[in-house]
Formats: structure tokens, C-alpha cells, sequence
């Protein structure tokens, strides 16, 4: 049995009840002896039923976006922890910076510096590495986990060293985003985005991959391009969608 | 939490009441989270297992047919619980962990009839909510029986763009569903 448009039509209109009555006979006496058929035609009437429950599916929606606004309230706590952490550093440079306006270079320099620690304030606030899920299944499990282990602890030279010998690295779109944020860790960011720009427009990592890149830009100091992929995002309407509208907010500052 | 914080729990998440939904989420997920991470499971999982065991409580809801003994919690931990369960041993991960061999024992086996049942309907829905928008909006008013006719004045189409997209998406749903292993451990048990 091969699927078409046509047989699609068909059996919908005999879940309807909208075929007459010669066409149902033919249709019922086609099903039973298509094994196969008849397996499409059940298979079909299931997800009739389950998918004109909309009520079922608003409320699913609306789970979706409360777990997605909990998991976004989860990673700005985790930022705005980490900022603290990193805020020392900060500091240190801006009594760097302070000193060399009293050394007399001059106020150009010290808005340049401002803005650049601005930049990378942002940059370390909004950036966390792509979590590691699930992508063990299959033949390279064994390989992948050992990879994936060195990614959470953190190790990403040897990500790289790893990943970037897999031959099967282009059909793993989620390696492409582990070794991209490798690259974004270890100062290697053109790499990087290479990585995150090689993700299919179809591929369901690509929102992933966008931000990312936005990400990697803005890192670079590139804000003009790191805004246009933001807004990007925003009227995409994904996950990412609040974040960017955070992000962007802030880079208008 | 009381009975009464349960009934007024209920009764939000019957109305969709998102505050006291998200109240609920906020309270359970890093239970979920810690008991799924720990056994096999990634953030996915969880995210899956802690919304599709919501669903079952919806819909007992919305049919009148909860009965809850203990406290909501502990229902709620029970239906996860089995549903986690239930779905490594369809992708046939489950390994042996004295956790789980300890939770067997408290399996009640009408949750786990029920989520059984349920088990092919969360992976229609989870599909369906993974198609892109556009996929999503002509199925939507497809499944909610709008015609032809009504589905191409709201979406802008031509009739024959619309019928050749529904079909596409429909296509693309269906074996996106029949991709999942958990599709096809339920298909080999249901031949068995």
C-alpha cells in the first residue's frame, strides 16, 4: 500500500460517513482484504479521534508554555548566579579601565570599554552550553556517551579533538551544537559558527543552532548581526523567543 | 497539602487555571526531574512524563472519573513513576536499579492499565505539537471539521494548496509517530 493524497482523501471521507453508499461497500470490501489498508485505516481513525479533542490539545499548549517559562525562570536564576560569580572580574576591569582615563587616553577609549563590558556582561549572562539530551540511541552509543561526559564536565578540547573526527557528524545535527559551543568555549568562535550555520533550515536543532549564533556574534562584538538574528528568533515565535526579546531589550541599553 | 488544596488544584487545572498550573508545575517538576534523570531519562523525558501524567488527570477531570485515595501528589507521582517505567522498558533501556525495583512493588495496576491505554494518544499529541506552525494550524482546523472551503478562507490558501498540505503534514505526522519506538513496542504488543 502506498500512501497518496488520494488514498488519504478517500479514507478520510469514509471516516466522515461521507462516501455514498456504493463507494462505502467498495471501499469496506477493498479494506478487508488489504491487511495493510485496513491498519492505515484504524491508524487514521486514531488520530482522528485523539486529535479533534482540542480541548486536550489547548491544554497540552499550555503546559508546553508553562514549562517553558519555568525552565527560562530556571536559567535566569542560573545566570544571574553565575554573573554573580563572575562580577569580581568585572570589577577589576573596570579599575583598569578607570586608571587609564586618569592616565589621560581619554574618553573615546573608556566608552569603547564600557560598551565592550557591557557586550560581554550580556554575552555571560544569556549564554549557557546546550544541555546534553538524549542523542546515545543507536550504533555509536558507546563512542557518544564518552563524548557527551567530557562536554558536561566541561572538557571541550577534547570534545573537539572527539567530534571532529566523526565521520557521521553531519547527520547528528545535535553534535553540530556540542561541538559549536565547544568551539564558543575554547576562543575558536568563527568555528563555532560555522558549526551552528551548517544546521538545516528544516532540522529541529535549527532554532537551537540560531541562538547560538546570535550568541557567538555578540560575543564577537558583531551586535548589528547578533541583533538581526535575534529578531529573527523573535519572529520565528519558538522557545527562544523570550529570551531574544530579553536579550535584545538589553542590547538596546 | 490538604484535600481542600487538591480539590481547589483540581479544579484548576479542569478550568486551566495557568497560576495554579504553573503553581503545580513549579511545586513537582524537580521530583520528576531528579526521579527521571536519575534512572536513564534526559530533560525531554521529563518534560514528556510530566505533561502527558497532567493529561491523564485532565481528562479524568473533564470525564468525572478521578478517584483519588491518597493525596494528589502522591497520585500524581504514581502515574509519572509507572509512565516512566512503562516507556524505558518499550525503548528497552531498563536497567536494573534498586530504585526501581523498589517503586515496582507500589505499582497500582489501574494506573498502569490506564497509562497504557493512553500511551499511543500522548505520542499522537506529542507529534502533532512538533509539526511547524503552518502544519499545525491547517491540521487543527482540519481535525476541528472545518471544510475545505472554511480552512482556505482563514488560512489564505487556494483549495488545492490546502488539500496537497494537509496531506503532506498528515504524511509526515503519521510516520514521525511510527518512527518512535515506543510506536512500534506498542504495535508488537498490541500483534502479540
Amino acid at each position: 500500500m502506498k500512501r497518496s493524497q488520494q488514498l488519504f482523501e478517500k479514507i478520510e471521507e469514509y471516516l466522515a460517513n461521507t462516501l455514498s453508499q456504493e463507494q462505502k461497500v467498495a471501499f469496506e470490501k477493498e479494506i478487508a482484504m488489504d491487511s495493510k489498508l485496513s491498519i492505515e485505516v484504524d491508524k487514521q481513525r486514531d488520530l482522528h479521534r485523539v486529535l479533534s479533542d482540542t480541548s486536550t490539545l489547548e491544554f497540552k499548549r499550555k503546559l508546553q508554555r508553562i514549562h517553558q517559562e519555568i525552565k527560562a525562570e530556571e536559567q535566569q536564576r542560573a545566570s544571574d548566579k553565575s554573573l554573580k560569580l563572575t562580577s569580581p572580574i568585572f570589577s577589576y576591569w573596570k579599575i583598569a579601565a578607570t586608571l587609564i582615563i586618569f592616565l589621560g587616553i581619554g574618553g573615546l577609549l573608556w566608552n569603547n570599554f564600557k560598551q565592550s563590558n557591557h557586550i560581554a556582561e550580556l554575552y555571560a549572562s544569556h549564554y549557557a552550553p546546550y544541555p546534553v539530551e538524549d542523542v546515545t540511541r543507536g550504533q555509536a552509543k558507546n563512542d557518544l556517551s564518552t563524548v557527551l561526559q567530557h562536554y558536561e564536565n566541561g572538557e571541550y578540547k577534547t570534545v573537539i579533538n572527539e567530534l571532529e573526527g566523526l565521520a557521521i557528524l553531519s547527520k547528528k545535527e545535535q553534535l553540530q551544537l556540542y561541538l559549536g559551543n565547544s568551539y564558543l568555549n575554547t576562543g575558536r568562535e568563527e568555528e563555532a559558527i560555522l558549526q551552528f550555520e551548517n544546521v538545516s533550515d528544516t532540522s529541529k536543532y535549527n532554532e537551537d543552532a540560531t541562538w547560538y549564533s546570535a550568541l557567538t556574534y555578540l560575543k564577537l562584538n558583531k551586535i548589528e548581526k547578533s541583533r538581526s538574528i535575534l529578531q529573527e528568533i523573535i519572529e520565528y515565535n519558538g522557545l527562544y523567543k523570550i529570551k531574544a526579546l530579553a536579550l535584545i531589550n538589553q542590547l538596546e541599553k | 497539602m490538604s484535600k481542600t488544596d487538591d480539590r481547589n488544584t483540581l479544579e484548576g487545572i479542569l478550568a486551566g487555571d495557568e497560576l495554579i498550573i504553573k503553581d503545580f508545575y513549579k511545586e513537582n517538576l524537580p521530583y520528576i526531574r531528579k526521579y527521571i534523570l536519575q534512572n536513564s531519562g534526559n530533560e525531554l523525558d521529563v518534560e514528556d512524563v510530566f505533561q502527558d501524567a497532567l493529561i491523564i488527570i485532565y481528562k479524568k477531570m473533564s470525564d468525572n472519573s478521578l478517584e483519588v485515595t491518597a493525596s494528589l501528589r502522591t497520585y500524581f507521582y504514581a502515574i509519572c513513576r509507572n509512565m516512566w517505567l512503562s516507556r524505558l522498558r518499550k525503548k528497552k533501556k531498563l536497567i536494573i536499579d534498586d530504585t526501581i525495583v523498589q517503586n515496582i512493588n507500589e505499582i497500582d495496576d489501574s494506573i498502569i492499565q490506564e497509562i497504557e491505554n493512553k500511551e499511543q494518544e500522548c505520542l499522537y499529541r506529542k507529534y502533532f505539537h512538533r509539526l511547524n506552525d503552518s502544519c499545525i494550524e491547517v491540521l487543527e482546523l482540519f481535525f476541528a471539521g472545518k471544510s475545505m472551503k472554511e480552512i482556505t478562507s482563514i488560512t489564505g490558501y487556494t483549495e488545492g494548496y490546502t488539500r496537497k498540505k494537509k496531506y503532506d503534514c498528515k504524511k509526515l505526522l503519521i510516520e514521525k509517530i511510527e518512527n518512535d519506538p515506543i510506536f512500534q513496542e506498542l504495535k508488537n504488543t498490541q500483534n502479540s
